[in-house]
């Protein structure tokens, strides 16, 4: 962790240093300067990580050759289950090797491995927010003075050469910044979820009212300016209602969803009426009529029906007497 | 009768059309005979249906008499405005009740003012 501090401190001197030297060359010359920059702003990137892998493994090996070297096992290894053994014996070979009070030493660096054993599982389970991750997310924005540079050279690179060069070095900078920044996904737990999906549903059900109404119309009077000319008027017009639609369509306040045996077959609606007499022959003809009418909908043949039930059933008592 | 039922509806709403607009705005009828003209059609509008159907139970011959002649009284007790005959169908400009063509809703001399200076879209004076 101190090295990737330190390499970051080094790293924007060395890029500073480098962009003055571009700045007095000429332009090709810079160009190189810009390129090359970034080949060694990388190659050190990696330098580091080996570095870093290389300084791990090399303390695994020591602890290992610790290990070997002492035989006897503590007691203490036992008890403390999370820590890494090798850590443990490490820690003690260390302590043995102080002159001061081995088991307070011992004891000490047992207790400072657990504190950081509690840490990393923290770490991993996701609950502390580490603040060294995030600055570890900053390390992209090291690349800006380069890109920078890259982006003005895209632009002086216009003038130079066409178009077609130019949207190039532009667009794959822009991806190596999508890619570092969004694929690049250790999760800082900085914000919490929260659901606001019902919230927004219950406010868009309460919230239009009289005042809303009322701005939202005067927002329209101020905003509608008069035609500018004739297409502008019919347009305006259409809006209102007042001019059709064209190419007009004949259907254009009929809905009618409904099925064409619907229309044509409605005995089912006769089920109200008596079987026999002339009140069935007369629904009957009601009915063949209204199978007929194509310019109903099926709503409106029904209730005629139910119209004429209702009269029918007004007037049994007349019809009794007959 | 468009512009009769435009003319009804606002100066039943009250509309104020927005200022920016300058077009020309009738809020009112033209006489008080065109209203109750408007009245009735509207009323004739309503009835509609119900008229429709008590017809359809007089004029028949399957019906039993005595029913039909309930029926008689029934359609007679309904509002005298909302039988279709008594509609008038006035001129839209001057609510002059004779010389209105059909097709343009006009009376004849509003109609020929307007040809004449070629606002009648289609219309040509006759020659041959």
């Amino acid at each position: 962790k101190d090295k990737s501090a330190a390499s970051k401190d080094s790293t924007p001197e060395g890029a500073a240093k480098r962009q003055e030297d571009g700045a007095e060359t000429p332009k090709q010359q810079l160009l190189d300067i810009i390129g090359n920059m970034k080949v060694e702003v990388s190659y050190r990137k990696k330098l580091q990580q080996l570095k870093a892998s290389e300084s791990k493994k090399q303390a695994r090996n020591k602890l290992e050759g610790l290990d070997s070297e002492s035989s006897v096992p503590r007691g203490v290894t036992e008890g403390t289950q999370r820590l890494n053994p090798e850590l443990v014996k490490a820690a003690s070979a260390v302590a043995s090797s102080l002159p001061r009070n081995k088991k307070q030493t011992e004891s000490e660096l047992l207790a400072q491995l657990r504190r950081h054993e509690e840490t990393t599982d923290k770490q991993k389970k996701g609950g502390t927010i580490n603040i060294r991750n995030v600055i570890s997310e900053m390390t992209v924005k090291r690349q800006s003075p380069e890109q920078w540079g890259a982006r003005i050279s895209g632009r002086i690179s216009l003038q130079l050469d066409e178009d077609g060069q130019r949207a190039r070095p532009e667009r794959s900078s822009a991806q190596m910044d999508s890619r570092r920044s969004l694929k690049v996904g250790k999760r800082l737990n900085i914000f919490t979820k929260t659901s606001t999906e019902p919230e927004h549903a219950l406010k868009t059900v309460s919230s239009p009212t009289i005042w809303d109404l009322e701005f939202a119309k005067q927002v329209a009077a101020v905003t509608a300016q008069p035609p500018r000319n004739g297409f502008e008027e019919m347009i305006q017009w259409t809006k209102e209602g007042i001019l059709w639609e064209f190419p007009i369509d004949n259907e254009v306040g009929m809905e009618d969803d409904a099925e064409f045996h619907e229309h044509i077959f409605l005995d089912k609606h006769l089920e109200g009426f008596p079987k026999e007499g002339p009140i069935r022959h007369f629904m009957e003809l009601v009915i063949c009529g209204l199978s007929k009418n194509p310019y109903l909908s099926v709503k409106q043949k029904v209730e005629h029906i139910e119209w004429f039930q209702k009269y029918f059933e007004e007037k049994k008592e007349l019809l009794q007497e007959i | 009768m468009a512009a009769a039922a435009l003319c009804w509806a606002l100066r039943a709403a009250g509309q104020v059309l927005p200022s920016s607009c300058p077009r020309q705005v009738r809020s009112y009828y033209v006489d008080w005979r065109m209203l109750r003209d408007v009245k009735r059609r509207k009323m004739a509008y309503e009835y509609a249906d119900e008229r429709l159907r008590i017809n359809a139970i007089r004029k028949n011959s399957i019906l039993p008499k005595e029913l039909q002649e309930v029926a008689d009284k029934e359609i007679a007790a309904l509002p005298r405005d909302s039988c279709p005959v008594r509609i008038r169908n006035r001129c839209v400009l001057t609510s002059r009740p004779r010389g209105v063509k059909r097709r343009w809703r006009l009376s004849r001399i509003v109609f020929r003012h307007f040809a004449d200076h070629a606002q009648m879209s289609g219309v040509q004076r006759a020659m041959w």
